[in-house]
């Protein structure tokens, strides 16, 4: 009797857990789709649209300055998606792309740096495996985190995580994967990971620092506006084409430089580049950019 | 039945400041405290001492670097801020030399007063805007809090 309720009770534990098994992506996929959704109705007709999500942009302004996206893939571009001056501006950059001898020489490290050929088979892959939750580990590694043990653990120093070799080793990788059309698919395995991804959620809508204002002031109710002389980019397809080379930088940075640059201006010490909060911010904003075609590097203002 | 959804308020509750929980109690005590403060009040060098209101941001500003939200400003961090004011009145200077991205010395003064006012407010709002968020961040979500 007992044994037949064990069995029982094993039974319907399995059943439960197959039941979840391959959902712990639900809250994120509902998430995604919610921003979608909201970024295309504000960005699809700013003109027509005003009244909600532009009330403070004369409309001759948003009439000249405002490109119509209906297509959410396009966000892929930030904010050349819908800014038309900068779009221009970027079209014509990127008809000399200025990172292209990085690219270059992120093949010959590839090629010639201890332990990344074994570490990193396919370069192709590699740009999009990562974000991944490593469920050995119990966490959440980034790109930049696997190439740098991989240096290390073939017995070289650590390299810098915002710049130089390791960027330029991701830019390679990032191009390897734009012409083999890859697709951002970021994964979450199990309840940990979730876990993860609902702290780098909380993490980019929680208001912080001096200016007391959430990555979501900006990148999600804010996308569209313009703070000083920069029009702020939608959250969705944020992470699709890094790294980047920036012309404030006059270099190539990666994801991490980038995020640190976000997060003084919030007014805090940013996380460092291997921290948790870090990391499973990156994991957060990768999982938005999920179903878009990485599109990296790239070349942004 | 009353007593599962008691049990669920409770788990929620918990999830909520589950940041905290984490932390410790130590930590959620000290979060606690951290809200009763009024800044305003407590880092104002004119009703207050620069001992005082230095005190208050070493109470405090540990507890936001544990949680990963000191604040920066002007290339500073809040620990920066504590340190370099207390340097400022062991040398019974009336000035604090602000600091550059690497640590070293800048041409930029700011009184005494100003440099402890900041290390209190950055300290115990760090705090504040911490707990504020463990519940106002999912009034921005859309699809979540967040209507338009
Ligand atoms: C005060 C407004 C502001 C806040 C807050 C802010 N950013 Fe930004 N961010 C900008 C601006 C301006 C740019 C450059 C224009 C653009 O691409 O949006 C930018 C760019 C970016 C980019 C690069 C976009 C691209 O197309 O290359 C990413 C990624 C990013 N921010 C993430 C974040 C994250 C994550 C946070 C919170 C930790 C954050 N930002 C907070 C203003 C902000």
């Amino acid at each position: 009797m007992v044994t037949r309720a064990l069995k029982l009770a094993a039974i319907s534990a399995i059943a439960t857990m197959s039941l979840f098994a391959g959902q712990y992506n639900q809250q994120a996929e509902k998430d995604r789709q919610a921003l979608i959704k909201y970024f295309v109705a504000k960005f699809s007709d700013p003109v027509k649209n005003a009244a909600r999500f532009f009330p403070y942009t004369p409309t001759e302004e948003l009439k000249k300055n405002y490109r119509p996206v209906k297509d959410w893939h396009e966000f892929a571009k930030g904010v050349y998606s819908f800014a038309k001056g900068p779009r221009q501006q970027y079209l014509e950059l990127i008809e000399m792309p200025p990172y292209e001898d990085d690219v270059d020489d992120g093949e010959e490290l590839y090629n010639s740096t201890k332990g990344l050929k074994e570490c990193f088979p396919k370069p192709a892959e590699a740009a999009v495996e990562y974000p991944k939750y490593d469920t050995k580990k119990h966490e959440v590694v980034t790109l930049t985190m696997a190439i740098n043990d991989c240096v290390v653990k073939h017995g070289g120093k650590p390299w810098n995580p915002y710049k130089g070799k390791i960027a330029k080793v991701e830019a390679y990788f990032a191009a390897q994967a734009r012409d083999a059309g890859k697709v951002i698919n970021v994964k979450i395995p199990n309840a940990e990971a979730e876990k993860a991804y609902e702290h780098g959620k909380k993490y980019y809508f929680s208001q912080r620092g001096y200016i007391d204002i959430s990555c979501a002031n900006c990148h999600v109710q804010g996308a569209g506006k313009r703070v000083r002389r920069d029009y702020l980019s939608p959250l969705v397809g944020q992470v699709t084409h890094f790294p980047v080379y920036r012309l404030s930088w006059e270099e190539l940075g990666t994801l991490e430089r980038r995020l640190k640059g976000c997060i003084k201006n919030q007014g805090q010490q940013p996380p460092k580049p291997f921290s948790e909060d870090m990391r499973d911010l990156i994991y957060f904003l990768s999982y938005m950019s999920n179903g878009m075609k990485v599109d990296g590097p790239d070349v942004r203002k | 039945m009353k007593k599962t959804k008691f049990l669920t308020i409770a788990a929620c509750m918990a999830l909520a400041f589950g940041a905290s929980a984490v932390a410790g109690d130590k930590t959620d005590a000290i979060l606690k405290e951290a809200m009763k403060v009024d800044v305003a009040k407590t880092c104002d060098p004119q009703k207050n001492s620069v001992t005082k209101l230095l005190a208050v941001a070493k109470k405090y500003n540990p507890t936001a670097v544990k949680l990963g939200v000191e604040f920066k400003r002007l290339g500073m961090t809040t620990t920066q801020y504590i340190q370099e004011t207390q340097k400022a009145l062991k040398a019974k200077s009336k000035t604090v030399t602000l600091l550059d991205k690497n640590g070293k010395p800048t041409d930029k003064k700011v009184s005494v007063d100003y440099a402890a006012e900041r290390a209190c407010k950055f300290a115990v709002r760090a705090l504040q805007e911490y707990v504020d968020a463990q519940t106002t961040y999912k009034l921005a979500i859309p699809g979540e809090g967040y209507k338009y």
